[in-house]
């Protein structure tokens, strides 16, 4: 049907309305000129800003990761820019995805509308569909001269060797072992991490023009001078070594560190624990130890001298631990290992309870007097901590302090143009922390040999650096700040879960990662917490059609017209807008 | 194509070959089975509407305004409680000049709570601005619905079509569902310059001083009286088209009657079997279909009983302290002539209670036994 009215004609703004007849009136009240006269926007004193903000799972993340981001891409359809996101920032994702405890799912505001995203898997999911498809990571155009020495091949290396080769470096990384990957090779057991992963990414990093000089050990076939050559050093060489438990009796046969185990494992060489193992620590590496054990026929007990609660290995690995059959024993420590001919054959323990909390916020164990227990072993492994081999860096004026490289926000050592990171600088971490010590290594070095200073560079205080500047500010969004009326609560998937039939002999990978479609749904779940997805909401609210849709997903507001009602910001579902009082 | 189906779904299927583009409604019984099968026909692509999720009826009619207001074609419907809640609303949509077409189901209103019909929640919207139209079977209930986008967008006036509950909403009859392409002929697609439109930004419905508000009612009031031409000239045109029409009231055996029914609504084809009857045992009694009740078609009341001794008026609802509203504005419309026939108001079926032919024929033969009506109306078939 056509309407038989038409609109009455516009009329000067200021021009008196009357009507002399019914024939003139339009037959509904409206104005005759146009509404676009009446700047609103005179009435606000507070005005509507666009401002992402940090998500808590980028906050969170410990190699700087954009998860939101990556994930956002993920749910509009395109893998290869989600994982492209992804490896700005993170060259091991595959690893990542596999082994880092996820504190970003912990943080997730998911969690209070149904579940944390699972992160770790979609992270995994990127990086194996980036391993099916053959998509590479481009090299920077640009083409630095300086020469940039990485000392250690383990997660810290090879995420300072990547960034600076993304920068335009081609670094030099040496390794004192054959292959490169440090604790991620000869660290973690293969059924947690697969080897073919970490050698994926690994090429990657190389075909980026990484060398990489194996067989090199710093104080052994690499000394200082070789090193001096380089523009800049990074030493990232971990924590090498296991800390002994100084009881007696531990020089015995058949007494070994957790690492050590777990590098002949990696190396194939044979190792034969008995039947009876035990394992000291509380530990990732005394859980890898125990379940590496356990696939290598023994009997595992896993004694530690706090409870479960004060663990420091991963909880879910625990668990696992458990399924698998490890039996644990706490609240005792370790106090001779009993001699059977010159070869362990138990550990006499004293029983300890929990005191007064220790500096690390953890319950001391103190001694139960007169209660003490043996436990018959053929194997015991000792996995109480870790601690860097400093003897290589005697003389070379570099600090140590408490068993760490003294380094400082841009990763500097007291040695001009020698920079440290991972476990050696930074104390026992995970992969994350590692890969994040790495990447702010290489953008504090990229600094220092471009201007001579590390200006710019955040504090580390500030969190993760990253390799891609980002817009949202530092102000952390939790789910109080989400407009709840827009998050249906959604059940995070149920993770396929491994059942552990036959534990002895299987070094197979043991957790299941995402289908396309699981990984599509999981990132439809995320929230964008903070961020804008150009959901359209503020536009649909705003009651001045103040707001308008511009290039690239942006928004732009008529300030003319924007009274400052504020409904935009209020109704925004993800916080990613913010009222400003005029003048500020 | 001939379905059999429900006065609801008749309803359903009206709203979907009149290709209404924007749907509002909270649920209610006995409406509910109306938006239930919108909401399927927009989930399934088979209608090209978007279908607005709202908390309350008051918010339903805001949604339909708004959408109306930019020129969509717009429906809801509701029920009992539900349109007494739209009240301010209804007159918004009036005021603002918005074809809007809406569906009641007529129920009673409570305390006491009660799903049953009566024509009490309809009637109680009486000076809010709307057409009404009520409906006596599911095949007029589809035709309508029809018809009444065509009138609302000629008159700038919003329609409510009017259904019993349960007689009509939930029992099956057979309905000619016509085909999309004939529909679309008849009712072409709403085109309208009064529309918020960005690009021409304009305030609406803002404040009207007394120099001017007077004369904007006027202009409603007009656009009533043409709407009465307007519903006679759609529905002569469904009827060449269609082959059903349905009139502003329709005469039933009143050649010759000396008494005639006054009836709204599924009532009416209970009265023609009584009346059928009646006639055969030799009984004067004819019946009048008040289907238009907004605006009141006071020239065809006074053409059709003018001339008749007694109408008796099957009122199923009350205006309390008064009479039944039927038989109210029928003496109104009567009263400028010279002479008139004596008016029976009978108060019957109040929340659903059945009026049946036994029902009606009793009524009948009260109005043909008494020379004279009761001072109040009669509250038939009440206990004592």
């Amino acid at each position: 049907m056509k309407s038989k009215h038409s609109m009455p004609k516009p009329a000067a703004p200021d021009a008196p309305i009357t009507f002399a007849s019914l024939a003139e009136m339009p037959p509904l009240p409206v104005s005759l000129g146009s509404t676009l006269n009446n700047k609103t926007g005179t009435w606000r004193y507070i005005r509507p800003l666009y401002e992402d903000k940090t998500p808590p799972c980028n906050h969170a993340c410990p190699a700087g990761n954009d998860v939101v981001r990556y994930i956002g891409a993920l749910r509009d359809g395109d893998v290869e820019a989600a994982w492209r996101i992804l490896v700005a920032e993170n060259p091991l994702p595959g690893v990542c995805g596999r082994v880092c405890p996820h504190p970003c799912e912990h943080e997730c505001n998911r969690g209070e509308f149904g579940g944390a995203i699972v992160i770790h898997a979609i992270e995994r999911f990127l990086a194996d569909e980036a391993a099916a498809h053959g998509w590479a990571v481009e090299r920077s155009q640009a083409r630095h001269p300086e020469h940039v020495a990485i000392v250690g091949s383990g997660p810290a290396g090879l995420s300072c060797a990547y960034h600076l080769a993304r920068l335009g470096y081609q670094p030099t990384v040496y390794e004192a072992q054959a292959q490169p990957g440090g604790l991620l090779r000869y660290g973690i057991p293969g059924y947690r991490l697969p080897k073919d992963v970490l050698d994926r990414e690994i090429a990657a990093i190389e075909r980026l023009g990484v060398r990489f000089a194996l067989n090199q050990r710093l104080g052994d076939n690499l000394g200082w001078p070789a090193l001096a050559a380089a523009d800049a050093v990074f030493l990232a060489t971990g924590q090498g070594l296991s800390r002994p438990l100084r009881i007696p009796g531990e020089g015995l046969a058949g007494v070994i560190s957790g690492l050590e185990l777990l590098r002949r494992v990696a190396c194939g060489q044979r190792v034969e624990p008995g039947a009876q193992a035990i394992v000291i620590g509380g530990g990732n590496t005394a859980i890898d130890a125990a379940r590496t054990a356990a696939r290598l026929g023994a009997t595992v007990t896993l004694v530690y001298r706090r409870t479960q609660a004060e663990m420091p290995a991963i909880p879910a690995e625990v668990a696992e631990a458990r399924a698998e059959g490890i039996s644990f024993r706490f609240l005792a420590a370790p106090i001779e290992v009993l001699d059977d001919a010159g070869r362990v054959h138990g550990v006499r323990f004293q029983q300890m309870r929990l005191g007064e909390p220790d500096a690390s916020g953890r319950a001391r164990p103190e001694p139960v007097p007169g209660e003490e227990f043996t436990l018959p072993a053929d194997t015991l492994i000792v996995a109480a901590g870790q601690e860097i081999d400093g003897s290589p860096l005697c003389g070379s004026g570099i600090g140590i302090e408490r068993g760490r490289i003294l380094a400082g926000d841009a990763a500097q050592t007291g040695v001009p143009r020698v920079f440290a990171g991972g476990d050696a600088a930074t104390g026992e971490g995970t992969v994350a922390q590692a890969i994040g010590s790495g990447k702010r290594a290489a953008l504090a070095i990229d600094r220092f040999l471009r201007t001579g200073s590390f200006e710019g560079l955040p504090p580390a205080a500030a969190g993760a650096v990253h390799a891609v500047e980002r817009r949202a500010t530092s102000v952390v969004v939790r789910a109080a700040s989400l407009n709840a009326d827009y998050i249906a609560p959604a059940p995070a998937p149920q993770m396929a879960g491994w059942v552990p039939m036959q534990i002895k002999g299987d070094f197979a990978e043991v957790n299941p990662g995402l289908s396309p479609a699981a990984a599509a749904s999981e990132a439809a779940r995320c929230i964008s917490c903070g961020t804008c997805i150009a959901c359209d909401t503020c536009l649909i609210f705003c009651p001045d059609v103040a707001i308008a849709r511009a290039e690239g997903g942006r928004y732009t507001i008529a300030y003319d017209y924007c009274k400052g009602c504020g409904i935009c910001a209020t109704e925004c579902p993800r916080a990613a807008m913010r009222m400003e009082e005029e003048g500020q | 194509m001939k379905k059999v189906i429900m006065g609801n779904h008749a309803v359903s299927y009206g709203v979907r070959l009149a290709r209404a583009e924007v749907i509002s409604a909270y649920p209610i019984t006995p409406q509910t089975q109306i938006v239930e099968m919108l909401s399927e026909f927009c989930s399934d692509g088979s209608l090209n509407a978007r279908f607005i999720k709202v908390e309350s009826e008051h918010s339903a009619m805001a949604a339909v305004v708004g959408a109306s207001s930019v020129g969509a074609r717009a429906f809801t419907a509701t029920s009992s409680q539900g349109l007494l809640l739209m009240h301010e609303m209804l007159h918004w949509a009036a005021g603002a000049r918005l074809p809007i077409v809406l569906a009641n189901v007529n129920r009673a209103v409570g305390p006491g709570w009660n799903v049953w019909t009566d024509q009490s929640d309809s009637l109680a919207q009486r000076d809010t601005g709307w057409l009404q139209l009520y409906c006596e079977s599911n095949q007029e209930a589809l035709d309508t619905v029809i018809q009444a986008f065509k009138i609302a967008e000629t008159v700038h006036l919003p329609v409510m079509i009017v259904l019993d509950a349960f007689i009509l909403s939930h029992t099956e009859e057979p309905v000619d569902v016509p085909a999309q392409e004939e529909v679309d002929a008849f009712l072409p697609r709403y085109e309208t310059e009064w529309r918020l439109d960005p690009e021409d930004p304009r305030a609406f419905n803002m404040l009207v001083a007394p120099e001017h508000y007077m004369e904007m009612r006027l202009q409603m009031q007009q656009a009533m009286g043409e709407a009465k031409g307007v519903v006679e000239a759609v529905d002569a045109e469904f009827g060449a088209r269609f082959g059903r029409c349905y009139g502003l009231v329709e005469p039933y055996r009143i050649e010759g009657a000396d008494t005639v029914l006054l009836t709204a609504g599924a009532t009416t084809s209970t009265a023609r079997v009584v009346v059928d009857a009646l006639r055969s045992e030799g009984q004067n009694v004819g019946l009048l279909k008040q289907r238009l009740f907004r605006p009141y078609p006071v020239a065809e009341i006074r053409q059709f009983l003018g001339g008749v001794q007694k109408v008796g008026v099957i009122d199923r609802n009350i205006s309390y302290g008064h009479e039944g509203i039927f038989a109210a504005e029928l003496k109104a419309a009567l009263y400028d002539l010279p002479t008139r026939p004596k008016v029976y108001d009978l108060v019957v079926g109040l929340g659903g209670r059945d009026v049946t032919p036994a029902t009606i024929r009793g009524i009948a033969n009260y109005v043909l036994a008494h020379d004279a009506p009761e001072p109040e109306p009669v509250w038939w078939e009440v206990k004592p």
